[in-house]
């Protein structure tokens, strides 16, 4: 099957892919950050079962294969009675991985502070939620811009997980599986929705790295 | 950097030394805390409870030996393709890196294009195209290798970057010591720069294997009797879906938590940073 044939038949179900990944690596990924934050402040309190919940949280969610866990969601929760539709099976999915990710990137985040500059900011008279809002968030943000950017990328990875639930619209890769049991799609196929992802990505680190470089701080 | 270890976590350091009526309120708040965690698991064991999944006939499978004589072969699948994979993605991505890295633009060029090509496409994506396309063209792949191409692939485009990261960690003076005592640019690599590099990344490269153990789970899709594959046979002879999904996820939670663990402990060890 040529370029043509491929695009005149399936194109518009490519584009419809196109749009079902971005838009559903948005959302996630708008969760993801909200879920990450709330994670982190979990970890960072002073109340120790906070902390191990969101320790446990992340050690579960970084480790958990996302086709296991979309799984569970899909499959196995509605014996439980909690039923979603598949969309949202798979946006939970990606934003319960991505969110123990980026609980990890700001907890490395705010390590990179040190210690002394907390030290220092308290001898000084700071109170408590000044030195988290002056001297910790500003500096944390700043750091993980660039963790944060390769999370977005690994985020509308994720989403590729659609392919293992009847979505619809399919997204990329479930329009490629689609493709290919109607047609011969070749390698062609594969690569339409590949140069997507790949551009896609290219695009989100350019503009992630372009960021870094204005607000990151040298040490 | 043995100091850092001892020294007080940034979690820690972030509070001053509660007075008698922050310790108060502290301790308020860790029964509060303590009894919402409590009962968020009360309500995950009721719902199990109240939809009858805590039932005997969903369990009484994981007392049966051949239950996990079975679990146990599709590990042992996981674990081929886990390692026939990484073994694969070290040597290309090694590769994919040196070509990089080379000074040839045109190779350095191509080796850049290809590494952003596999960070940037889903495994699963790979894994459809070596399920689809060798059977459009005729060939016959085992359902080994339908697996351990493609997860082996993507994940050479990720160590092609941790290797880089480990080669700019050389110290640029080194580099230049050797070329100006009259070492090849190919020799200084391979008996100056690579050594170290390697050790640098050693804790990242085990970190990955992390990465290939996940990608792994999907090789249902090419009916490759894995760990999941395995799994999934047993659910629909015993029909204990939630049950046996449940433990698999905690088997590969556990799997994957000593893969990380090791690679901090030997981080620890050699005192070098996991790069991600």
């Amino acid at each position: 099957m040529g370029l043509s044939e491929l695009l005149s038949t399936y194109g518009e179900k490519y584009l419809q892919g196109l749009l079902a990944t971005w838009s559903m690596t948005a959302v996630s990924f708008v969760f993801v950050m909200a879920l990450a934050v709330l994670v982190t402040v979990a970890r960072v309190s002073p109340l120790r079962p906070l902390r191990v919940a969101g320790d446990l949280y992340v050690q579960v969610f970084r480790n958990i294969p996302g086709v296991a866990l979309l799984i569970i969601i899909a499959y196995a929760l509605p014996d439980l009675r909690i039923v979603l539709d598949w969309r949202t099976c798979v946006i939970v999915t990606t934003v319960l991985l991505g969110s123990a990710f980026g609980s990890e990137n700001f907890m490395s985040g705010i390590n990179t502070i040190g210690v002394g500059q907390i030290e220092a900011a308290r001898s000084l008279g700071l109170s408590f939620t000044q030195i988290i809002r002056r001297i910790v968030i500003p500096q944390a943000l700043r750091t993980t811009v660039l963790p944060m950017t390769n999370l977005l990328i690994a985020v509308m990875l994720t989403t590729a997980l659609g392919s293992q639930v009847p979505l619809n619209p399919q997204e990329l890769t479930g329009v490629v599986s689609y493709v290919n049991t109607r047609a011969t799609g070749g390698i062609l196929a594969f690569l339409i929705s590949a140069l997507c992802y790949a551009g896609t990505a290219f695009v989100i680190s350019l503009v992630g790295n372009r960021i870094d470089r204005r607000v990151r701080i040298l040490r | 950097m043995s100091t850092s270890r001892t020294a007080p976590s940034m979690r820690d350091a972030l509070y001053e030394a509660p007075g008698p009526r922050m310790r108060r309120k502290i301790r308020v708040g860790t029964a509060v805390a303590g009894a919402l965690v409590l009962l968020a698991v009360a309500a995950i064991v009721r719902q199990f409870w109240v939809t009858g999944q805590l039932a005997p006939r969903y369990w009484s499978l994981f007392l049966q030996w051949t239950t996990w004589r079975f679990l146990g072969q599709g590990l042992l699948g996981t674990v081929a393709v886990a390692l026939a994979a990484g073994a694969i993605a070290l040597v290309l991505g090694l590769a994919l890196m040196l070509g990089r890295t080379s000074g040839v633009r045109p190779l350095a060029a191509v080796c850049r294009v290809v590494t952003d090509f596999f960070r940037g496409v889903p495994s699963l994506l790979l894994i459809y195209f070596f399920f689809f396309v060798p059977a459009q063209l005729g060939m016959k792949l085992p359902s080994f290798w339908m697996l351990t191409l493609p997860v082996a692939l993507a994940a050479s485009g990720v160590l092609a970057e941790v290797f880089r990261a480990g080669v700019n960690a050389v110290p640029r003076g080194q580099v230049e010591a050797g070329l100006s005592i009259g070492l090849s640019s190919a020799k200084v690599m391979r008996r100056i720069v690579l050594p170290q590099a390697v050790r640098y990344v050693i804790p990242s490269l085990i970190a990955q294997l992390v990465v290939v153990v996940k990608d792994t789970t999907v090789a249902y899709v090419v009916s490759y009797p894995d760990l999941m594959q395995n799994a999934r046979v047993l659910i629909t002879s015993y029909d204990a879906l939630v049950s046996m999904y449940l433990v698999i996820a905690v088997i590969y939670i556990l799997i994957n938590y000593a893969i990380n663990r090791a690679s901090v402990y030997v981080a620890n060890r050699t005192g070098v940073k996991i790069i991600r």
